[in-house]
Order: C-alpha cells, then sequence, then structure tokens
C-alpha cells in the first residue's frame, strides 16, 4: 500500500501521463481539500446530491430496486430530488456545515445517464457558492460525450468505476449495457464500456480533471487482474485507485449475492491492494458513502433536522393577461411581469418578453414547442418562482428542472395580493427557520 | 399501437430521457406512456428504447400484456430466485 509507488514509473508510455508527483499546483490545492482524494482533507465535508436516478448498465453487484452498497447508490425512489430541490438542499447543509466543500453527483443512477439534471444540479450549486469542489462518479460509459459539458461548468474532481479491462472478465460483471439506442450484451456490451471508459478516462486527464478510479473486488473474477488494471491506470494518469471490496449479502437482491458470489476477506482486500499499489497510489480511507451522503466522512449528518435556509429574497415572475391579475396560462404569455420580493417589500423590476411559448393546439409540434420552451427557459433566467393560472405538466417540469417553482395556486388574485402573500410566506419561513413545505 | 408501464415500474426515469416521441409521462401515479404519442418507436432504427434501457423485468408491456423484458431476462437472476424476492417484497420484508 505505497503511496508512493507510482514514481518510480514516471517515464511511461502514455503521453496523457502525468503521475501525481509531477502535480501541478492547482492539482494540489484540489486534492488538498477533497476528503475523497486526499486522507488529510478528513476536516473537510462532501455533500451527494441524489438527482440522477436513471443508470444506462446494469452491474451483477446492483440491484436497481434496493439500496446498493457496493457503489454509492440508495435506493432508486427513496430520496429522489429535482435540481432545484437539490440546490436547497446544498444551500442548507453548507450553512451548518461550512466545511461543505465538495458536492457530488453519484447517483442513484449514473449521473451522465441523467445529464440535464446532473448538469443544472452542479451549475446552480456553482451559482450559489463558486468555491465548493464539484465532482462527478460515474461508470464512464457517456463521459467523452459529457467531457465538455461537465468542463464547462467547473467539474475537476471526477470518479470512473472501472472494475476492468478485460472484456472476458467484464462479461461477468455486467449483465447489459445501454449504447446508440440498442441494449447490449455479453462481450460486447463489456468490451463498448470498457473502451468507452477508457477513452473518457483519457480525456479527463488531459483536460486537467483529478480522476479516481473506484473498482470493486470480486474475488475470482476481477482479483488476479488487479494488477494489470492498475499498471493501466498508471499509464493513462489516473490520480488514485480505490480498490473496494463487494458487498454481496444475498438479502440486497443482487446477481452476485443470489448467486452466491462471496466478497473478499479482509486479507484478500489486503493483497489486492498492495498488487495494485505497486503502480497506483491506493485509497484506504474510503467509506463507500451514499448517494445522497451529507457530512464528513465516517460522519452521519441527518439533513432533515437542519432548518431550512431562507432565501433573502426571490425573483418573481407573473404571467398576467390583464396586467392586473394572474390570469395568464403560461403557453400563451407573451411576456412576464418581474418583481422581486424581499422581506421589506416587493419592487417592480423590468419585464420581459418571449415569444409565446405555444401556439395552439394544431400548431404545437414537437420540435418546435421544445424550441419555444428552451426560450422560454432562457427569458426566464434568475426567476425563483412563476406565478401563472395554469401549465401543462412537461412545461412545468422542465421549469423546476431548471430550478424555477410554478405555483397555480395564485391564480385569479390581483398580483399585488399574490406577491404579497408569496411575501408573508418568506417572512414567516424566516421566523420558524423551518417550514415542512417548499417554497411556491 | 402502445406499449404501457406496469406497477413493476421503480420510477428511475430512463425510459422517460430516451423516449423519441416524448411519450412517456410521469405524474402523481407515477410513470405512465402516453398512448397517443407512442409508436412504439416503429418511425425509427431502434427497437422500443423505453424497453432497451428499462432496468426492470415486466415494467413495459406491450398491448397485450406480454412484457419486452420477461423475468430473467435482465438481471440473469434465474426467475425464481426472482419471485423469492418480490414475494418478500410483497410481506415488507425489504
Ligand atoms: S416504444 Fe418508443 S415511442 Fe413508445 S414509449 Fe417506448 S420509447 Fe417512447
Ligand atoms: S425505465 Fe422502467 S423502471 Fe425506469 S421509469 Fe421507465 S418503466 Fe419505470
Amino acid at each position: 500500500m505505497s503511496r508512493s509507488a507510482s514514481q518510480s514509473a514516471s517515464q511511461s508510455a502514455c503521453s496523457a501521463s502525468s503521475p501525481p508527483p509531477n502535480m501541478s499546483a492547482e492539482q494540489a490545492a484540489l486534492v488538498e481539500k477533497h476528503p475523497c482524494f486526499s486522507k488529510g482533507a478528513h476536516q473537510f465535508a462532501r455533500m451527494h446530491l441524489a438527482v440522477a436516478p436513471a443508470c444506462n448498465i446494469q452491474c451483477n453487484y446492483c440491484n436497481r430496486k434496493f439500496d446498493c452498497s457496493n457503489e454509492t447508490r440508495p435506493g432508486v425512489s427513496s430520496s429522489l430530488l429535482s435540481p432545484a430541490a437539490a440546490v436547497q438542499r446544498f444551500a442548507k447543509v453548507k450553512q451548518r456545515i461550512p466545511e461543505t466543500q465538495v458536492v457530488g453527483i453519484a447517483g442513484p443512477g449514473d449521473p451522465l445517464a441523467n445529464p440535464n439534471a446532473t448538469l443544472a444540479t452542479l451549475k446552480a450549486v456553482g451559482q450559489h457558492d463558486d468555491e465548493v469542489h464539484l465532482c462527478v462518479s460515474t461508470n464512464g460509459l457517456e463521459l467523452e460525450d459529457q467531457l465538455p459539458k461537465l468542463l464547462e461548468i467547473g467539474v475537476k474532481h471526477l470518479t470512473i468505476t472501472i472494475n476492468c479491462i478485460d472484456a472476458a472478465i467484464g462479461e461477468q460483471i455486467y449483465a447489459w449495457v445501454y449504447f446508440n439506442g440498442r441494449r447490449l450484451r455479453g462481450k460486447h456490451a463489456a468490451q463498448t464500456l470498457i473502451d468507452r471508459q477508457l477513452k473518457g478516462l483519457k480525456l479527463a486527464i488531459e483536460a486537467g480533471m483529478l480522476v479516481k478510479v473506484n473498482t470493486v473486488l470480486i474475488p475470482g473474477i476481477n482479483d488476479w487482474h488487479i494488477a494489470e488494471l492498475a499498471e493501466e491506470l498508471q499509464r493513462y494518469g489516473a490520480f488514485v485507485h480505490n480498490v473496494m471490496p463487494l458487498i454481496s449479502d444475498p438479502a440486497h437482491g443482487t446477481y452476485f449475492g443470489l448467486m452466491g458470489q462471496r466478497g473478499p476477506t479482509d486479507e484478500e482486500l489486503a493483497q489486492a491492494r498492495s498488487d495494485a499499489g505497486v503502480s497506483m497510489a491506493q485509497m484506504t480511507h474510503c467509506q463507500q458513502c451514499r448517494a445522497d451522503a451529507v457530512g464528513k466522512l465516517g460522519e452521519q449528518v441527518n439533513v432533515d433536522e437542519i432548518p431550512e435556509v431562507v432565501p433573502a429574497e426571490l425573483t418573481v415572475a407573473v404571467a398576467s393577461r390583464s396586467g392586473e391579475y394572474i390570469d395568464q396560462h403560461f403557453g400563451y404569455a407573451k411576456s412576464f411581469d418581474l418583481f422581486r420580493v424581499g422581506k421589506a417589500g416587493v419592487e417592480a423590476l423590468a419585464a420581459r418578453d418571449i415569444e409565446a411559448y405555444c401556439r395552439g393546439q394544431n400548431e404545437c409540434d414537437e420540435d418546435e414547442a421544445q424550441l419555444r420552451m428552451s426560450r422560454a427557459l432562457h427569458t426566464l433566467e434568475g426567476v425563483d418562482v412563476l406565478l401563472c393560472s395554469r401549465i401543462g405538466l412537461p412545461p412545468r417540469q422542465a421549469l423546476q428542472e431548471a430550478g424555477i417553482s410554478v405555483n397555480t395556486e395564485l391564480a385569479l388574485k390581483t398580483t399585488p395580493e399574490a406577491l404579497e402573500q408569496i411575501r408573508q410566506q418568506l417572512l414567516e419561513k424566516s421566523a420558524q427557520g423551518s417550514c415542512a413545505k417548499e417554497c411556491g | 399501437m402502445a406499449l404501457r408501464i406496469t406497477r413493476s415500474c421503480i420510477g428511475c426515469n430512463a425510459c422517460k430521457l430516451v423516449c423519441p416521441q416524448k411519450a412517456v409521462v410521469r405524474d402523481a401515479h407515477g410513470y405512465a406512456i402516453n398512448a397517443h404519442r407512442c409508436d412504439e418507436c416503429v418511425s425509427q432504427p431502434n427497437p422500443p428504447q423505453c424497453g432497451e434501457i428499462c432496468p426492470i423485468e415486466c415494467a413495459i408491456v406491450d398491448n397485450e400484456g406480454r412484457a419486452l423484458n420477461p423475468l430473467g431476462s435482465l438481471t440473469g437472476i434465474p426467475c425464481e430466485q426472482e419471485q423469492v424476492i418480490q414475494l418478500t417484497e410483497l410481506a415488507g420484508h425489504v
């Protein structure tokens, strides 16, 4: 378990390689404050936001129906957050635990199989707090395609789970892989995944990301292959390697669990880490935390007990046909009146025009509707709450995914009445410091 | 001509993300396929996309109730054991 073993091989064949000892100052700073990347960073806290339910592969150590202890993943439906709710949750935790330096998205599925939710959440978190480190854990299948966007929003830490680089082994670990519109199986599936993982790994490292690789150690399947895998990772320039024991309790309902595949003993785990340690710095302080983990490593925090953060003010967009009442259907609104609602009062801002999102049933061609929706989203940038009389389900969801809460309950009140009501809610919330219902 | 989502669905949202017709909807009752929009993906080269990505056996069926992904076809877990899980699930042991 040598943390400096990778030094010996700095003359590696791969041009992408930049072994840890030659790290740039910038990279060193990235390591320093990340509890998962550096053992010394345990005073810093991390938070995982569970906004990504879909997955594009099936691993035999995972059962999508239940909480999974191998991957950092709670059950799919148990704790899912919308991006808007996720940012709220982050704000709340940050206020309570200011050491929260790291925000990650790790599931419950694969973050990059849910690119919109993942990117919207990270972007919003980054806007809320520009010092926080954003990270993503992925199986790597979609990494190549999503990498430019991840870089654009400032993601610098990446974890890729790579269990093997040999498709004959991969075929025993992955039941299927969904790629390019098809469910692939067998060796072909494994090869596709491995190729994409390595390509993504290479590009991410070239782009200056700090990449940790997770490997689930499965006795009899990939244990004898760990040294070879680590050597390859070192060639690519991965930063640290985290060999994690397979957890295969039959009660979790996984293929491995039910088929009697056992996890490694402590000795086998130590052996694998020392095998891998010949070429890759090993991470030994991993807690295998879940996709909704909060706080310092090894510490349990109940987010529901933390009072909600009440924003100082809200930007409210109003869809009004009469100019007096909240009486406009979102789809027909040509402009929105904008207001800033603070605890002290309401201030009118400049109205914003859009081309109406929907032009009536006949014309509502799908692609065009999508185009108008993106225009509407653009028009409503920076808005926290939208008031309108009615709105269809798809645009409501699209707005919520963009972090805008939609309120139709104040329909047919006058605009000043409605805004006053929102101001009262704001005051009430900050007085209580906590509120069971989400704003809007 | 349209597919349907059954009660086995765990709400992972994957089908909604890949459906080319935007036929998958989510409401308070869970996930469903809008029968007017779904064309069973005949308009495009690949098999029904929802069925290709759904991780749950028997969650998506055709209009005769046949599962696109029958028991045992996705996880590799032999049906018997799968059913034991479902039974314990029903009994609330999970
Ligand atoms: S069959 Fe195709 S069109 Fe129908 S719901 Fe599934 S993905 Fe959408
Ligand atoms: S992919 Fe399957 S399990 Fe996931 S939401 Fe769709 S039907 Fe439900």
